[in-house]
């Protein structure tokens, strides 16, 4: 069996006297679709913010293949291969969208130290936000300013902006949320395209599109595990029940 | 760049090129002389500020180093060049520590730590009595003669500043247009998502930190040059907040903006106040009123402005052309 493409093992992170992430440990193989599920508060969005180093740990390893990444500095993650989208967007509203994928690129490119050249003039730059634009379908839209475009089509920018960094493990934190039924299905189509070299661990409240998507589903609850297993059992589990339903 | 933009270069370049010739007063040449030198002060400090969203409130403290290590370095014999180059190396290392220690916070602790570091450089200029003469300041001894070419009088002065606030400007705005340029204003709208997208925002900040305190003590050695003085007066906090005024008032985060600050702050300190006893009343009106009413200051507002007036003027003879209904 290969190694696991993200591997969290004991993760604690507690905000003041609430334990928000309590002794998780999820273990996702390379390529594989994973859903995260759980309640408001449940500490899914905690659990991708402790991976991203955009909180620290309390004690606890994430590993992104076998490479301990605790410790070590978001952008740094990022260049090993790690990306994420956003459930709040965040964006750089006044700028194009095409502004915003070139931003992305040169997060990778060595370029973003050149304080003299002419940003607009780096032609592949250029050639390749718009392809990866298209990608998701805003190929048309490249040049609008991102405030004067749909919440449905920033929802895609996010997702263009961290798939132009060819990850190998792609967070998403609810990539559905706010969309309508039509605007989901078209996303959801768009997940479907993403090639099997890419890793997918993806947080998300609507289980009738989600549930397909994933081979294996994780439920949080107050920062625990409560269940993990593939899709069925899942489903089945009376806990799962419980933790949604109430009993 | 669009061609209502190389227009207004054309003659913005040749106004400043024949400039001494239109003014002839030597009073006023050496004005013009002052505003570049603060139009690069505002430049450098609007790096930080409007690309990096950096307020801070120490930046005179680059005049003081760069300017008294200019004198010193001149004094102790060696050649003018030699002490310019020794000033703004030492002054932009200064910013390099300054940088490393303001940067440690974000927000009101980093426009504090600055504020502070300021007046750490003006109390040492003000105590060291032995170095720098103390509150009565110290004299550079002549200005210098770059290739042989006298800069003592006023308009070749003038020149002499022009060539080094050309050369800043034009360096300057490739920074605001470059992949480095964008990588700040994008720290500046959104640290977190740029750390997510690979980009190491505290060095970002850092290296504009150490490039603004650079251009900076340039803008210090050629303050002493056109004084041929510096006094602890000359770098106090009211110097720093003056300089961080011109690029609001102007528009911070334009390229423009500064410089028309600068402008008109210099402007006001030294011809208004020979009429007018209160100056410091008027230059603080002045401000009230442009942020009143362009709060994105003088460059911005009055592009808005004339946007929406020459819209207005579209729709009038669209309306009267058109049979349907302007919107």
């Amino acid at each position: 069996m290969s190694s696991p493409a993200l591997e969290v093992s004991g993760l604690n992170k507690r905000f003041g006297g609430l334990p928000a992430t309590r002794n998780v440990s999820l273990s996702v193989m390379p390529g594989e679709r994973r859903l995260i599920i759980g309640p408001n508060g449940a500490g899914k969005t905690t659990l991708f913010n402790l991976v991203t180093g955009d909180l620290t740990a309390d004690a606890g390893s994430v590993k992104l293949f076998g490479r301990e990444l605790l410790g070590m500095r978001t952008q740094d993650r990022v260049h090993l291969g790690l990306a994420r989208t956003y459930q709040i967007l965040t964006l750089f509203p006044r700028e194009p969208l095409v502004h915003n994928v070139v931003l992305s690129l040169l997060g990778l490119d060595a370029r973003r130290w050149n304080p003299w050249s002419i940003l607009t003039r780096n032609r592949d730059l250029y050639d390749n936000a718009r392809a990866a634009l298209e990608r998701v379908g805003l190929g048309d839209s490249a040049d609008r300013i991102v405030h004067e475009t749909s919440y449905g089509e920033r929802r895609r920018l996010e997702l263009a902006m961290a798939l132009a960094h060819k990850p190998k493990v792609l967070l998403l934190d609810e990539p559905l949320a706010g969309l309508s039924q039509g605007e989901r299905q078209t996303v959801r189509a768009l997940l479907d395209t993403i090639p099997r070299d890419v890793t997918i661990v993806m947080i998300e409240h609507d289980m009738d599109t989600a549930l397909g998507f994933a081979e294996r589903i994780t439920l949080l609850h107050y920062g625990e595990v409560i269940v993990e297993g593939t899709r069925a059992e899942v489903v089945a589990d009376p806990r799962t029940r419980e933790v949604y339903l109430g009993d | 760049m669009s061609r209502s933009g190389v227009i207004a270069l054309a003659i913005c370049t040749a106004v400043l090129l024949v400039l001494p010739w239109i003014i002839g007063n030597e009073f006023y040449v050496n004005m013009a002389s002052q505003v570049l030198i603060y139009a690069l002060f505002a430049l450098s400090i609007n790096m930080m500020l409007g690309y990096g969203g950096m307020v801070s409130l120490g930046h005179a403290g680059y005049l003081g180093i760069a300017g008294y290590a200019c004198i010193l370095a001149t004094t102790a014999g060696y050649d003018q060049l030699t002490a310019a180059i020794f000033a703004v190396a030492l002054s932009t290392a200064a910013a390099a520590l300054f940088g490393v220690l303001s940067l440690r916070a974000p927000g009101l602790g980093f426009i504090m730590i600055t504020l502070a570091l300021g007046q750490i450089v003006w109390g040492i200029a003000y105590r060291a009595n032995e170095l720098t003469g103390g509150d009565n300041g110290i004299r550079h001894p002549a200005r210098p003669m770059p290739f042989g070419i006298d800069i003592r009088d006023a308009p070749s002065f003038y020149y002499f500043t022009l060539v080094v606030f050309a050369i800043a400007l034009f360096c300057i705005w490739r920074f605001s247009r470059s992949p480095f340029g964008a990588s700040l204003m994008g720290t500046r709208d959104q640290p977190r998502r740029m750390r997510m997208l690979g980009h190491n925002v505290w060095l970002v900040r850092f290296l504009t930190f150490v490039m603004a305190g650079f251009w900076g003590s340039v803008a210090g050695v050629l303050y002493v040059y056109y004084n041929l003085f510096l006094s602890p007066h000359a770098i106090s906090l009211q110097q720093s907040a003056e300089i961080l005024l011109m690029a609001i008032l102007g528009g911070a985060s334009t390229l423009t903006g500064p410089i028309v600050g600068a402008a008109i702050i210099t402007l006001v300190k030294n011809v208004v106040s020979s009429y007018v006893e209160r100056w410091n009343t008027l230059l603080g009106v002045i401000f009230v009123v442009v942020i009143v009413f362009m709060p994105y200051g003088l460059v911005p507002g009055c592009k808005q402005l004339w946007a929406r007036l020459s819209s207005r003027k579209n729709r009038k003879v669209a309306g009267a052309t058109a049979s349907e209904p302007a919107q």
